[in-house]
């Protein structure tokens, strides 16, 4: 299997996505470590949660799939109505915790190669009203992705995104009307272990490793720019 | 009331002060907009709206805080005071700071990226929202992003998603506030303030390089080349334009 002997880590653990993905990457071979969003508050907390992961498998860990977006941003309501404690919440928590996430992975794979992906659904390209500070902090999630490409490519660490269809990260609080008119060219928004897992493992697994910096939606064919 | 395509109408501009923000500012009052010099240091702002003054444009400084949502919310009330109305928000005001790496990131440089550009966005948007809905089809909010927020940053790897992040909440406010006849577009200059001259100063290959890859050949002049366009956004022909991304930079970059 590609990703036998390979230890994973998934944050977000608890949704059905980031759950669905760490399912997916075991079908693939993986042996995979599911971080709660709560253990990525600092950076000590996220170097502990994958230090605990890497222990358990007696080996560090090859491939960080970062599926995590704080639960306050799911919460759709007018932006004019989102007071600065939610923004907070939503924005900083998102962020700091990927920011967190990322540093805790690079600490491990320096020097010896690694894989990132990053889940940023379509949303952000596409704009979600009444989803405002999601939107901003998932398209944040992308370029700290694309940044981080830049930076830690020379240490042989890939970075990529994986943006899946709008419900399958917000569920009943989108209708993902917003991402096209036309319908998932292939008849379904798509399930996170089954259609979502395999797609991970490549980008995650041994053979992508030219490719970084990109974002490859698995949505069924719905958003398709560029 | 000067004439021109803005006669009229009242914009805030933050960061007014210097660079693209004073090109903005200086753009939007010659096409007849009074205009509010948002500045964080009115040493820096009440020369900008002097000289706005002086060529016979309408033009106010307001000390402003863009990362204090106080100092944001006083500001356009201060705007409605001196002028009865608010249609034009532009939110440029940024500080940043020196080349990072991402793995020594810590939260201090974070909230510095992240104070002016997203919480200055938020607070500048929801203070202006309710002038904007009353102007109707004249309210326009304009976001100041950057290339950076589209390919990424190798030398300043949080800058990047900072200004991603104005980006899509140009996307989503667009979608939200269509109904209310408000526009939401953001503009990604490349531009002859006086931060990438300090660059250039620093780094001469930089601007060599820079202009090697500009079909135009040259960095963009502030009021003539940005702030030209920030007007056309903020004018009643650009009305159906929204959620976009204007890239001003010579054709430096293509990739959208």
């Amino acid at each position: 299997m590609v990703l036998t002997g390979r230890v994973a880590v998934v944050t977000g653990g608890g949704s059905a996505l980031a759950d669905g993905l760490a399912a997916g990457l075991r079908a693939a071979g993986a042996s995979v470590g599911v971080v709660d969003g709560r253990r990525l508050r600092s950076r000590d907390d996220a170097e502990a949660a994958f230090a605990e992961i890497s222990t358990g498998a007696g080996a560090p860990i090859d491939a960080l799939i970062h599926a995590f977006v704080d639960p306050a941003a799911m919460v759709p309501g007018p932006f004019a109505d989102v007071d600065p404690s939610a923004f907070e919440a939503a924005w900083e928590g998102t962020m700091q915790a990927a920011l967190f996430a990322l540093q805790a992975a690079f600490g491990q794979m320096r020097g010896r190669g690694g894989r990132i992906l990053v889940v940023t659904p379509t949303s952000s390209m596409s704009g979600e009203p009444g989803l405002v500070a999601a939107t901003m902090a998932i398209e944040g999630l992308r370029l700290l992705a694309k940044s981080a490409a830049r930076q830690w490519g020379a240490d042989g660490i890939t970075v990529n995104c994986l943006a899946p269809a709008p419900e399958v990260a917000f569920g009943d609080a989108v209708a993902g009307a917003a991402v096209s008119l036309a319908p998932p060219a292939l008849g379904r928004p798509g399930d996170p272990e089954v259609d979502l897992g395999p797609v991970a493992a490549w980008l995650v697994g041994p053979d992508s490793g030219f490719v970084t910096g990109v974002t490859v939606c698995a949505d069924g064919g719905t958003w398709m720019a560029p | 009331m000067t004439a021109g395509p803005l006669a009229g109408r009242t914009a805030v501009v933050t960061g007014a002060g210097q660079g693209v923000g004073e090109g903005i500012a200086k753009a939007l009052a010659s096409a007849g907009a009074n205009v509010v010099i948002a500045a964080r240091r009115a040493e820096t702002g009440e020369p900008v709206a002097e000289v706005i003054r002086e060529r016979g444009h309408v033009a106010e400084c307001v000390v402003t805080d863009v990362t204090d949502e106080h100092s944001v919310t006083a500001c356009v009330a201060a705007t409605l005071d001196r002028f009865g109305a608010l249609e034009i928000m532009v939110h440029n005001a940024f500080r940043g700071s020196a080349n990072h790496r991402l793995e020594d990131v810590d939260l201090k440089l974070w909230s510095n990226y992240s104070g002016t550009a997203v919480w200055g966005s938020y607070f500048c948007a929801r203070a202006a929202f309710p002038h904007l809905r009353a102007a109707g089809r004249s309210g326009r909010l304009v976001l100041v992003t950057s290339p950076s927020g589209v390919e990424g940053s190798v030398n300043m790897p949080v800058y990047s998603p900072v200004k991603a992040a104005q980006r899509a909440m140009a996307k989503s406010l667009a979608r939200e506030w269509g109904e209310h006849g408000i526009t939401v577009n953001c503009i990604a200059p490349v531009a002859e303030t006086p931060a990438l001259m300090g660059a250039f100063a620093l780094n001469p290959v930089l601007k060599e390089r820079l202009t090697a890859r500009t079909p135009l050949g040259r960095v963009g002049d502030p009021e003539h080349d940005i702030g030209s366009v920030v007007a056309f956004l903020a004018s009643d022909a650009a009305g159906y334009v929204t959620g976009q991304t204007v890239v001003c930079d010579g054709g430096s970059f293509t990739g959208l």
